[in-house]
């Protein structure tokens, strides 16, 4: 950019009063570095344009500089702080996030940063506190109310979703820091910690169990019972059944958000009664197919 | 500052200072104005004087002004986070920034 104010604000040597103020608004919209906040060439350019503007606008210095008794150096560039240089400061009490509150959700682990700057300094949100909450295995998958203690001695009921999930957040609006002046107070948050179960494991909305069977039900088949998270049920193990067999049990596993549910894995294993038994090593020994059957065969010994 | 610093400061009228408190356009502390206002007055006065805007205008642009700085500043907190994490992290973050999927075996 030349330093000819006529130039800068690309106007003829001719032009009037009104076409000098309509070219330097145009310039200006574009460059005003509070309309720019992330622009660090703006403010240069801006001072530029607002120099020969000052000069060009003004009709005696204007005169002056037409008939070369002053140059564009002249003009005076003037200094003055900006508001994109304050706007950034925590105490700030205009800043506010309203305009992406929805970026994150009400669960979501970011909602405080995109929430903290939805602050004015008279009347502020009061902060959140954060909790952990442990709750048995089953109490996630079909749901509970958990009466809780806060610290300030009061204690209220905490309604844990059906399907919650390992590190979900449960938001319990106004029971965190109290505001100032009229400021609504801020939230409590609580972390939900599952405890593990004795014999269920959870992936993801399915469950999987290892379902011990006799030698009996593994060679003949039949009905057995299975615990699910929601109580037992019946399955038919299929004849010829081995140990590390997996049977699906569709929709007894975890509830999901869109009111359906996962699946149970049911992973069987072969389990033979505790102590010897004379008839089972009479049996075994007699039993010709089971000297040649080698389940080891695959690992090369 | 007071309102009459304020007006030193600035060379624009009081009264007009009071109307743009009225308006919450400038929200004084205890009747205290900061370093940030005054540099928010003046750009109050570039936008009404030098761009033409009118009052609705000025309204409208310091609302999503506001929101712009919130939001410069969230990305700002969130860019620090993630320059503090190991540099695995801001990778996994970068690619999945640019659309990219992280290969994985099998």
């Amino acid at each position: 950019m030349s330093d000819n104010p006529y130039e800068v604000l690309g106007v003829k040597p001719a032009a009037t009063a009104d076409e000098i103020q309509k070219a330097y608004r145009q310039l200006a919209k574009k460059l005003h570095p509070d309309l720019n906040p992330g622009n660090v060439q703006a403010e240069e350019k801006f001072k530029k344009v607002g120099a020969a503007y000052g000069l060009l606008s003004d009709p005696e210095k204007r005169g002056k500089f037409d008939r070369g008794e002053i140059d564009a150096l002249g003009a005076e560039r003037q200094q003055r702080p900006f508001y994109r240089d304050y706007a950034g400061g925590r105490e700030q009490p205009y800043t506010t996030g309203e305009g992406f509150a929805d970026f994150a959700g009400e669960d979501d682990i970011f909602a405080e940063l995109f929430r903290r700057s939805a602050q004015r300094r008279a009347n502020m949100l009061g902060g959140d506190i954060h909790y952990r909450l442990p709750v048995e295995f089953l109490e996630a998958v079909n749901g509970a109310t958990k009466r809780i203690g806060l610290p300030d001695g009061s204690s209220l009921d905490l309604k844990v979703p059906a399907g919650a999930r390992e590190g979900q957040i449960l938001r319990l609006k106004g029971k965190g820091m109290p505001g100032t002046g009229s400021g609504p107070p801020g939230d409590a948050l609580a972390e939900i910690g599952i405890r593990p179960h004795r014999f269920f494991t959870r992936d993801g909305d399915d469950i999987r169990v290892e379902l011990p069977i006799t030698l009996r039900e593994a060679v003949l088949g039949g009905p057995v019972s299975v615990p699910t998270p929601s109580g037992p049920v019946t399955m038919t193990v299929p004849k010829g059944a081995n140990s590390g067999t997996v049977l699906r049990l569709k929709g007894k596993g975890v509830p999901r958000a869109d009111g359906g549910r996962g699946d149970q894995y049911v992973s069987l294993k072969l389990v033979l009664p505790h102590g010897t038994d004379a008839e089972l090593e009479t049996f075994a020994r007699s039993w010709s197919a089971g000297q040649a059957h080698n389940p080891r065969q695959g690992m090369e010994v | 500052m007071f309102i009459h610093e304020l007006h030193v400061r600035t060379q624009i009228e009081t009264e007009i200072l009071s109307a743009w408190v009225e308006a919450s356009w400038l929200v004084p502390l205890q009747k205290e104005f900061s370093e940030a206002d005054v540099a928010r007055a003046q750009l109050i006065r570039d936008l009404k004087d030098d761009l033409g805007v009118n009052d609705d205008g000025v309204e409208v642009i310091l609302n999503l002004l506001d929101q712009i700085h919130g939001l410069r500043q969230s990305l700002g907190d969130l860019m620090d986070a993630v320059r503090g994490q190991p540099k695995e992290v801001q990778h996994r973050i970068a690619a999945a920034l640019r659309g990219t999927k992280t290969l994985e075996e099998g």
